[in-house]
């Protein structure tokens, strides 16, 4: 049942939002309900908790019907196989389902749909499973005592951690870059900070040169005596390369010269898939036995 | 000075003038290759020649800075998302072997006709290269230019390779091409022959993915970068192994060349396509003529023709000159249009 990741799906326990109503009508109001929710965008929330912090299911009740989203609530368990019998999972699942009651009354109210899900495992590998296997979450809402950068790193949607102040609730927005590539990943950085490590690796540098430079006749010696002393200036210019490249690099960053962003963002754009080539299938040419009847 | 073969040679002395001299043909190097994939060491080989540095440790320490030069300019043009990293490593891997055969052709010559000889035939491959591969690129950069195309989809011969189903096929995503490995195999090793010989390959190497391969210019000067790391480590550790590697004369050289590098990587990320050929083939052409004054002076060390001193000093001067000249205006091409492109683009911004 071992996942690559690592996890394992523990409880799939997918329910609407409204109570079981006996009534005809409301069954049929809530597959209508359905059959339009099926291809709205979610929100992803997740807790490590059994219970699912409050004002967290309201931040999410209350932005998805804004936004006209559904939900899905995930409980990852983190500690699946703690070593007391199975006494923790029992109580972790009994909690579970405490929360998701709660959950689906407050969602009933503003005709938003959750479903739920148990999972077990790292919350970070759960987050980015889910996100790959259902195309349609637009971000992720932590519930508190989940470090946002564990997740960050490895979502591809923004994270957003809920935080309540004793005045009452307030949501931060902590914007996560997924692909740090191209230009997007660029001029994010304050000037200031490519200040900071022009001059952080510039004494760097500096002081690499300088043990070179003084030592020259011993260095000499030794870099040319050939065999295996010729890991000596292999090493000596990769780290010549580290220190001075990121030297160099902050340099111009920090003097205001960058990519442009024009071109490199037309260039991400222009990128069109490969196509495989279509191979045409091999005539049949093996003999063929004619039955004469 | 303990290595197998250099007990002949002589490491020189430095002084200030060496070291500013290598620290500016170091950062106009850089800035040619972080542009155009390769070239600074073209220009490097003979300036460290042009100061007294025997020419078999002027291509070692020149493969010693390239592949750090390399590394920080891939990485560079890499977050630009211009890098093919699997066709760079398996070209890279496939010119080490080139490389191996270009390092053992070099010690061969070096071993039978010495410094002079070793010194004439790397003239005169510059010379061969430089002029053919120089003026092929620049009539395609001219005739884009002329066409007003930003970027031609590849020629006609690298289409028609890529149509060839050879086993293996090769998918290509960045460079957005599926072609089959027999192809990239002796460019590879060209590749790799030329960059042992004279220590820049790229000139064998950007035009060969351009022409053969079918990338843009673009993603072949960026992936260039990938190949000539590879194949600069590897070649790096042999040259090193006969303690051939003068390692003040590479810092000096990566002081002023990872500068550069950096700035030539910004520099693609504001031009069009054809600008990348067009510098490729101005300076290789410059070079040229400078190389082709500089053989008469190897040929009288070899007493096969006799040049009168002045004559010989004249040639030299003027060789020299000539490649001043072609860093310069290689240099002066690539940071007038990466300035100019730069305040186009605030001026749009600030208007739009």
């Amino acid at each position: 049942m071992q996942t690559p990741e690592g996890i394992v799906p523990a409880m799939h326990n997918e329910t609407a939002a409204f109570p079981q109503d006996p009534q005809d009508h409301n069954q049929i109001d809530r597959q209508l309900l359905l059959e339009r929710q099926k291809d709205r965008p979610f929100i992803l929330v997740v807790t490590r908790n059994g219970h699912l912090s409050e004002h967290v299911m309201e931040y999410a009740v209350n932005v998805a019907h804004r936004l006209q989203y559904g939900i899905l609530a995930v409980h990852v368990d983190t500690l699946p196989l703690f070593h007391d019998r199975g006494k923790r999972s029992k109580l972790f699942a009994a909690a579970m389902r405490e929360s998701e009651a709660l959950f689906n009354r407050k969602a009933h109210n503003k005709e938003v749909v959750v479903e739920h899900l148990g999972e077990t495992g790292k919350i970070g590998g759960v987050v980015s499973r889910l996100c790959h296997a259902k195309k349609r979450i637009e971000f992720v809402v932590v519930d508190k005592g989940i470090r946002v950068q564990e997740v960050a790193r490895q979502s591809p949607v923004p994270v957003f951690p809920v935080i309540t102040t004793q005045s009452g609730q307030c949501s931060k927005t902590i914007f996560h870059n997924p692909k740090e590539k191209g230009v997007f990943a660029m001029s994010t950085t304050s000037r200031k900070r490519h200040v900071k490590n022009c001059f952080l690796f510039g004494a760097l540098t500096s002081g690499l040169y300088a043990a070179v430079f003084v030592n020259q006749d011993v260095v000499m010696t030794y870099f040319t005596k050939g065999g295996a002393f010729a890991l000596l200036p292999v090493a000596t210019v990769f780290a010549v390369s580290y220190f001075h490249g990121n030297f160099t690099s902050a340099f111009w960053s920090a003097l205001g010269i960058e990519a442009s962003k024009k071109t490199a963002a037309q260039r991400v754009e222009a990128d069109q898939p490969v196509k495989e080539g279509v191979v045409a299938p091999r005539p049949d040419a093996r003999p063929r036995l004619q039955v004469n009847v | 000075m303990h290595g197998p073969i250099s007990e002949v040679i002589q490491f020189i002395d430095l002084n200030a003038y060496t070291i500013t001299f290598l620290f500016i043909v170091g950062f106009i190097g850089g800035l040619v290759s972080g542009f155009i994939g390769s070239g600074g060491a073209f220009v490097l080989t003979p300036g460290m020649m042009s100061l007294g540095v025997p020419g078999t440790v002027a291509v070692a320490s020149n493969m010693c800075h390239k592949f750090p030069k390399a590394l920080v300019g891939s990485i560079k043009r890499y977050k630009y998302g211009q890098v093919d990293i699997k066709l760079g490593l398996i070209m890279g891997v496939f010119a080490e072997i080139g490389v191996q055969v270009g390092i053992m052709l070099q010690k061969h010559i070096l071993d039978k006709w010495g410094q002079a000889g070793s010194n004439l035939y790397v003239s005169i491959v510059f010379v061969m290269v430089l002029v053919i591969v120089g003026s092929f690129v620049m009539r395609d950069a001219v005739k884009m230019k002329q066409a007003g195309n930003e970027s031609a989809p590849g020629t006609s011969l690298a289409k028609r390779l890529q149509q060839i189903e050879l086993w293996p096929m090769v998918t290509l995503k960045t460079a957005n091409l599926r072609i089959s490995m027999w192809f990239l195999l002796p460019v590879a090793i060209a590749t790799g022959m030329l960059a042992a010989t004279i220590a820049v390959g790229g000139f064998i190497g950007v035009p060969g993915l351009m022409y053969i391969i079918g990338a843009t210019s673009i993603v072949a000067s960026a992936t260039e970068l990938v190949i000539a790391f590879v194949m600069g480590l590897g070649g790096t550790l042999i040259w090193a192994y006969y303690g051939m590697v003068d390692i003040r004369l590479v810092m000096i050289i990566l002081a002023g060349s990872l500068f550069g590098v950096q700035l030539g990587a910004i520099g693609t990320t504001y031009v069009k396509d054809y600008m990348i050929k067009y510098v490729m083939a101005t300076i290789m052409l410059i070079v040229a003529v400078s190389r082709f004054f500089a053989i008469p002076k190897y040929l009288n060390q070899l007493h096969l023709i006799s040049l009168a001193d002045n004559l010989e000093n004249i040639m030299t001067k003027l060789s020299f000159a000539i490649m001043c000249f072609a860093l310069l205006v290689g240099a002066s091409i690539i940071l007038a249009s990466l300035f100019k492109a730069r305040s186009q683009e605030k001026a749009a911004a600030v208007t739009g």
